[in-house]
């Protein structure tokens, strides 16, 4: 089959139609330049002005050049209950709207992420069978098709549901609706557009895989370039949508009335749009990994036979190790958020983590210490199907005990819950010794404790079922244990001096901390697969071997994705108190009041557990899908007269 | 079978004994009941915990009698237990122990887990106890579904007992400041307002870190830099014109004389979660505009400090924040 690879011009044929569908990705924003022209025309006679001068307005957050810009639409509305608001029945329309909303920014999360994960998956798969590998080229390739396979399901339902959160917003907040995409008209149309681009190259990539792939082999790397097309297309809707949601929490390109001032980008660039879309690609990337590894987890689990076990336990490794890559920047990307956030307003940092929102912060800390805790359970329990792994059984424990102290040191809160019997005996409202784990030089110091150990666990995983040849072999095991306990000190030191300097320096020390853990991974991991080269193995990995707890904890690791996505989906949304557009349009609604976590609980649960009903039909039918072709295999086999392969994937 | 039963009964009775002597010595030396003073009291628990991981090496290592996991997982949890239950003091409360034993409980059970022997270790002698039909496994059996439901029953009776005490509130105690606030027919913006009392040698504004040179200096001797006769003037206030230590304790600590009658109690500035976690405009308007005018999110009223702006000048409120984060050697949140 792949019998061109190596050969230039079909790179070059692939760089052409990547050329070419690229153009056609552009084309969208080609109507931008006509409807900025026409809102300054629009500004010219807004309000019936006869003076030629467009009336000016003062933008709310851009300062200096740029501050001013004509008035090109009508203020934000002075939403009035129940003209401007719609309702079923009895129910909360604020909650009909969340559900609607975070179920579709499960699906589409997910639609996301998968192309990316497919797009590498294929890329491997062709660099191996260029290295002349082509079995596992093959293995690889067929992996990144298994996994567009559960996509392609799942973009229907995400549609779908995009459908119903439209039409939820047009019943139940039209007010709000008709201001939103009066700010965005410009681009709405552009949103539309991309969305049909997805859809084209995506059935094209999906159902030309085969045909691309073997009947007309020579269109391999033109497969690949399809694959970056559907990629950046993808990510431009997630920036898009995310422009909405940014723009609600910190508007721009608009004046205190709510005036669009005619320059879309300047709405679409407002202060916390790029920290949202970062934190966004990395955790739908992460998230997408959990989803995919629970999903060959439930196949690995239901497999008939050793095969079938062994492609799924692998499938799981390479989804979950995909997702980690993801996971371990997150953190640092939602500081980084965070500290946008208090410099766009420090009312609003302050209401997120020392006030009303600051339990939600525990909740996402036991949250993320469960996948951290997780991911380490699961190579834990991977390790029992690697022979030689025994040796390093002893070192599990001590690695799930810093695991554990860590977590309890993040998850201690600043604010504690007590009868006021307890506030008098504790002497205060803040504990003389786990009040000082409550502030962020403690939880810095735990999270990167945390991310350290699970690369320590990562370079244990990598060597554990071999015998290092290297000659310097014993100079490289002083070098990675010097690296680690060095990397141990060094956040711990810094964590402890972070209570004796002011905070802005503080905040500076989760610098070098951060680069403690980088170097621990680039640096670590780069040495201990130098020292890999030429390692006698001392047995096979057996893929299929897998203690079952390893794939429930693949489980648990998607359940914690979802549950924390809805939790700081929560989160974000509810720091934006009582306005629609922060401190622009104002919510006068019943239900602008904040949700208690109780309530938020409640509802965050339901959405996890509707995800995962839906998810778990999505699966179902991918499984459909394979058992039927594999029945059709089998038939043809057996008239054939031959033996029937055991589990084709 | 019998080699678990065999280890389970001689680990079980070591453990025993460890936890029957530690848990009420311990209990009844904490609580300021026994002979010991602070000091013998941590020497005593070092020297259990010591006892403890020499006696389980020498019975693995030496003896050969390593302790079974299924005995090995309760007893961890006994001593998570008594660790955060009564060595840890002042008792935490309720809420947090919950949190904590719970992270503890699902770290044990992986610790059971981590790896396939030690799993089948574990659960072989629960599977013995719920599958065999001879007499230790039967009655075993018996015991632990009587046990359980028992265990639940009376939990579930404790908590549906009424309850005289005050409810629980989750108080947000750093609430989110307004904007802006006026005091003495002025406004001050709370995201840039500076204090003017905070200036160096020179005169000109002293940057925040830097005063940590007049840190540990003595203010109420005759010549002083600038800095602290500002701190001087603050203490004056805080104690004196105000009376903040009543409250607030000598120390800063909200151990002050009158703290046990108010509920809240009032703040501790010298926990590096309270004062040091804000800007000096933050600790402006609490001081100035106290209980009345915390925002819906903190309970208006739910705090008896009293609004200082009927009492002090502006002036005075910026001099008692110099002296508050100058004595307990903080400073302030900048975001420069």
């Amino acid at each position: 089959m792949l019998n061109v690879f190596g050969e230039s011009k079909k790179k070059i044929g692939a760089l052409i139609l990547l050329g070419m569908f690229s153009f056609l990705a552009l084309l969208p924003f080609a109507p931008v330049a006509t409807s900025l022209a026409l809102a300054e025309e629009e500004a010219a006679v807004v309000e019936g002005e006869e003076s030629d001068e467009p009336k000016m307005g003062k933008d709310v957050f851009y300062k200096e050049e740029g501050e001013f810009g004509p008035i090109s639409g009508p203020p934000a509305p002075t939403m009035v209950y129940p003209d401007d608001y719609g309702t079923y029945g009895d129910f909360q329309s604020r909650t009909i709207i969340w559900i609607s909303n975070q179920q579709h920014l499960y699906f589409g999360s997910f639609v996301l992420a998968v192309p990316m994960f497919v797009w590498v998956m294929e890329l491997i798969g062709i660099m191996i069978t260029q290295k002349g590998d082509a079995k596992l080229g093959k293995k690889f390739d067929d992996l990144a098709h298994e996994m567009m396979k559960i996509s392609l399901t799942a973009y229907s339902v995400t549609a779908i549901l995009g459908g119903i959160l439209i039409f939820s917003f047009l019943a139940l907040y039209p007010g709000f609706f008709r201001y939103l995409s009066g700010i965005f008209r410009p681009v709405m149309h552009i949103y539309a557009l991309l969305f049909i681009l997805e859809s084209g190259v995506l059935y094209v990539y999906y159902y030309g895989w085969d045909a691309m792939n073997d009947r007309c082999g020579d269109w391999k790397w033109g497969h690949l370039a399809l694959g970056t097309v559907l990629n950046a297309v993808g990510i431009a809707l997630m920036v898009m949508a995310n422009t909405w949601v940014s723009f609600m929490m910190s508007p721009a390109g608009v004046d205190a009335e709510g005036h669009f001032l005619g320059d879309i980008w300047k709405v679409m660039h407002n202060p916390l749009m790029v920290p949202v879309v970062v934190h966004r690609i990395l955790g739908n990337a992460a998230f997408g990994g959990g989803v995919v590894a629970a999903y060959a987890s439930f196949r690995f689990l239901s497999a008939k036979t050793p095969e079938e076990k062994g492609h799924y336990d692998w499938m799981s490794y390479i989804a979950m190790f995909m997702g980690i890559l993801a996971l371990i920047p997150l953190p640092f990307a939602g500081y980084w958020l965070m500290r946008e956030i208090y410099g766009y307003r420090q009312q609003m940092g302050i209401t997120l983590m020392g006030g009303l929102l600051a339990w939600v912060f525990i909740m996402q800390a036991t949250m993320i210490a469960t996948l951290f805790i997780t991911v380490n359970y699961y190579l834990f329990q991977a390790m029992g199907r690697m022979p030689g792994s025994e040796r390093y059984y002893p070192a599990f424990k001590f690695l799930l005990a810093i695991l554990v102290v860590s977590t309890i040191s993040w998850l201690t809160p600043h604010t504690l819950v007590m009868t006021p019997a307890e506030l008098k005996a504790m002497g205060g409202a803040q504990h003389p010794v786990v009040g000082n784990y409550g502030v962020m030089s403690a939880k810095n110091t735990a999270i990167n404790c945390m991310i350290t150990t699970t690369v320590v666990t990562f370079m244990i995983y990598q060597r554990c079922n071999v015998n290092l040849k290297v000659p310097w072999a014993w100079k490289g095991n002083i070098f990675l244990g010097f690296l680690i306990s060095m990397a141990y000190v060094n956040i711990l030191f810094l964590g402890v001096y972070g209570y004796y300097i002011p905070a802005n320096v503080r905040i500076g020390l989760s610098v070098p901390q951060v680069a403690s853990t980088l170097t621990v991974l680039f640096v670590g991991v780069t040495v201990n697969l130098k020292m890999l080269k030429g390692a006698e193995p001392v047995g096979e990995i057996q893929w299929g071997k897998m203690s079952v707890r390893g794939a429930y904890a693949l489980f648990m690791l998607a359940v914690a994705f979802t549950w924390t996505m809805a939790v700081m989906g929560y989160l974000r949304s509810s720091v934006r108190l009582h306005w629609h557009v922060n401190e622009i349009l104002r919510d006068n609604s019943p239900w602008a009041f904040t949700n208690p976590l109780g309530y938020a609980g409640n509802i965050n649960s339901l959405n996890v557990l509707l995800f995962w009903t839906m998810l778990l039909f999505v699966f179902w039918l991918s499984a459909l899908a394979t058992a039927g072709k594999k029945k059709v295999e089998a038939e043809e086999a057996a008239t054939a007269g031959t033996a029937v392969p055991a589990g084709s994937h | 079978m019998s080699k678990y039963i065999n280890k389970a009964v001689f680990a079980q009775v070591l453990a025993l004994i460890l936890v029957i002597l530690a848990v009420p010595m311990m209990a009844w030396a904490g609580g300021g009941g026994g002979p010991f003073s602070a000091g013998t009291f941590s020497a005593i628990q070092v020297g259990l915990v010591l006892f403890a991981v020499i006696s389980a090496w020498l019975l693995k290592g030496k003896m050969g009698l390593p302790m079974p996991k299924l005995i090995q997982a309760p007893l961890l949890w006994v001593i998570c237990y008594v660790g955060f239950r009564i060595i840890l003091t002042p008792p935490i409360p309720f809420s947090l122990l919950a949190m904590y034993m719970g992270v503890c409980t699902v770290a044990i059970f992986l610790y059971c887990s981590l790896t396939t022997p030690s799993w089948e270790e574990f659960s072989h002698p629960i599977a013995v106890m719920l599958r065999e039909d001879h007499g230790t496994a039967k009655l075993s059996r018996y015991a632990t579904f009587l046990i359980v439901p028992g265990l639940i029953a009376f939990q579930t009776y404790s908590q549906m007992l009424p309850s005289f005490g005050e409810p629980i509130e989750l108080r947000t105690v750093h609430p989110a400041p307004p904007a802006s606030i006026n005091l003495h027919k002025k406004t001050y913006n709370l995201q840039t307002a500076e204090n003017p009392f905070r200036v160096g040698e020179d005169g000109n504004y002293l940057k925040v870190g830097d005063e940590a040179q007049y840190f540990g200096g003595n203010a109420w001797t005759g010549d002083v830099p600038k800095f602290l006769q500002q701190v001087q003037q603050g203490g004056t206030v805080f104690f004196g014109t105000a009376g903040c230590f009543f409250c607030h304790g000598d120390n800063l600590d909200g151990k002050g004389p009158f703290s046990f009658a108010f509920n809240p109690i009032p703040a501790n500035f010298a926990d590096p979660g309270t004062i040091s976690q804000l800007q000096e405009t933050f600790v402006f308007w609490r001081v100035a505009k106290g209980g009345p005018d915390l925002s819906r999110e903190a309970f208006p009223w739910a705090s008896a400090m009293p609004p200082w702006e009927k009492h002090l000048t502006t002036n005075e409120i910026w001099k008692v924040i110099i002296f508050e984060y100058w004595h307990t050697g903080f400073f302030p949140r900048t975001w420069g």
